[in-house]
């Protein structure tokens, strides 16, 4: 709507009363605050045909008067909050306390304690690049926040992040901005639960001790994995906009969105790491942001021949449903143990071939994935998918398909300890990967 | 006491260093081409239709014109051509 009233056209959304807070995040994140909508009670997308005609018949008079009565609603202005911030405390604990009580009621936070982000210690962590305190890295998405040096820096403060951490951090953020619209901005504000995922590859995660094994859960071992992730989560939401309710839209929610930051186990891999499939040389070191929509434990308990190990992720693999769309079935991110990898590797599979082995095995009932997809009328179906118009309910549960479009979709980082133990995740096909050495002093 | 100094960790948006303001309202629609853009989510179609049937009954000789890109958000070119097609426009997410 924003680009048609740039066009010089008044234009409006309907909005359903649970995205108002989000109607207006985002007209301000687009550079139109004072675009117009209007508000109806229900979500459309799950209600009777009778009730979506019912609920805009009431809101008609609504819709004329903001298409033809000049508006000045005022939301132009944020709340104006001081660049410095003093709290004053008994004791110094007691100040910090007050500031965390005071900044999680704004939602600056994720409800952990907040580390104090002084000019002493954000003047450290920007020593821990090569960049000047001012230099803008991107607009971060979705909320489009001027993500300086410097804003990074009192977020990763806050998240305890050391000066060393700084070039992950700085790195992710970038990635985030190369996913493009649909990656970074309406991913992000998806009513199902999405969620970035930080991979790490080359050198710097063992110069930092960015753990490649149990890399999933808290702990000792995944202090580094926990810091730069909790940095990178605040980043997103005091630079990115991402705040529940706003810019997060979510419906249930996952705990993933206190995002994770692992690294790919190259030691214990029989293939190339997966930043050397995305164009990079293995020396270098660089950060790879998957979008992700889940997670499930594929079990494997006894095969130790490829084709076996590779057809029980395969079989294990076809949960969900998938839209019809032109990008209906998303990607799958297979974090795959060495107990795994090696033995694929080993007897002969190339990281292709295992992704093309598992493409092909993937396969389900077409009918059982789609259907909650409406597919007659002028629903949102691909036009290659439109002669399923002509079929029954149980001739389209008959049709077996991959659950992905093509092998390239599969993803394999290699991830764990000595088990057979896979994660799958499906992930959005937007993958961004960014070098981090180029922030390394 | 303690005096404690921290930064503000909350950045500036792009969007509101630039801001645009919205475009003056026509006084009625009567003889007016009204869009409506469909992002393809169920339920959607059906609120827009009725929109544009009661603004026809409430005005004269007004026009709907219908666009659907099949997917969210509504493609560029869809964007457009209803911008350019219409006098106002009505979307619906459906969410």
């Amino acid at each position: 709507m924003i680009q048609i009233e740039k066009m010089g056209k008044p234009a409006i959304p309907i909005v359903s009363g649970r995205f108002e807070e989000d109607a207006i995040a985002s007209s301000r994140a687009l550079g139109m605050p004072d675009l117009q909508f209007v508000i109806v009670p229900r979500i459309y997308r799950n209600l009777p045909i009778d009730e979506c005609v019912s609920q805009t018949e009431a809101a008609i008079d609504d819709i004329i008067d903001v298409l033809t009565v000049d508006q000045q609603h005022g939301r132009r202005e944020r709340d104006e909050v001081a660049e410095i911030q003093r709290f004053e405390g008994e004791d110094r604990w007691d100040a910090i306390l007050k500031m965390n009580e005071q900044w999680l009621m704004r939602d600056w936070g994720d409800s952990f304690v907040l580390h104090p982000p002084t000019a002493e210690a954000v003047d450290e962590l920007i020593a821990g690049s090569n960049l000047d305190a001012d230099k803008l890295i991107c607009d971060m998405p979705p909320g489009f926040g001027l993500a300086t040096v410097e804003k990074i820096a009192i977020n990763a403060a806050m998240a305890g992040a050391k000066p060393e951490h700084m070039p992950v951090i700085i790195a992710s953020v970038k990635a985030l901005s190369q996913m493009g619209s649909h990656g970074g901005t309406s991913l992000l504000m998806s009513t199902s639960p999405q969620a970035p995922l930080l991979v790490v590859n080359g050198p710097i995660a063992k110069e930092l001790g960015i753990n490649a094994r149990s890399a999933l859960g808290p702990g000792r071992d995944n202090q580094v994995n926990i810091t730069i992730g909790r940095a990178f989560s605040l980043c997103l939401r005091n630079i990115g906009y991402w705040y529940p309710g706003q810019m997060d839209m979510d419906t249930i929610g996952t705990t993933r969105k206190f995002v994770h930051c692992i690294a790919e186990n190259e030691d214990m891999s029989p293939w190339e790491p997966f930043h050397v499939n995305q164009g990079f040389r293995s020396s270098e070191s660089t950060v790879s942001v998957f979008i992700t929509n889940g997670e499930l434990d594929v079990q494997d308990q006894g095969n130790t021949n490829a084709e076996d190990l590779l057809k029980t992720l395969a079989y294990g693999s076809i949960f969900g449903t998938r839209g019809l769309g032109m990008h209906g079935g998303g990607q799958r991110l297979i974090l795959m143990p060495p107990d795994v990898a090696g033995p694929v590797g080993d007897q002969g599979f190339t990281k292709d071939d295992a992704r093309t082995f598992i493409h092909h095995h993937a396969k389900n009932s077409l009918g059982k994935m789609i259907q909650y997809t409406p597919i007659k009328g002028e629903a949102r179906i691909a036009a290659a998918w439109r002669w399923l118009e002509n079929l029954t309910e149980q001739e389209i549960l008959d049709i077996e398909v991959s659950v992905l479009d093509s092998p390239e979709d599969w993803n394999i980082v290699v991830v764990g300890a000595d088990r057979a133990k896979t994660a799958v995740m499906p992930t959005t096909d937007n993958i961004a990967t960014v070098g981090i050495d180029q922030y390394r002093t | 006491m303690h005096l404690l100094e921290v930064l503000n960790p909350v950045a500036q948006q792009r969007g509101l260093m630039n801001s645009t303001k919205i475009n003056e309202r026509p006084v009625t629609l009567d003889d007016a081409t009204v869009g409506l853009i469909w992002s393809g989510t169920h339920g959607g179609d059906v609120a827009l239709k009725r929109a544009g049937e009661m603004l026809q009954a409430r005005f004269k000789n007004v026009k709907v014109n219908f666009y659907t890109g099949g997917n969210y958000p509504a493609p560029p070119p869809i964007v457009r051509q209803a911008g350019e097609e219409c006098d106002v426009v009505i979307g619906a997410t459906a969410d």
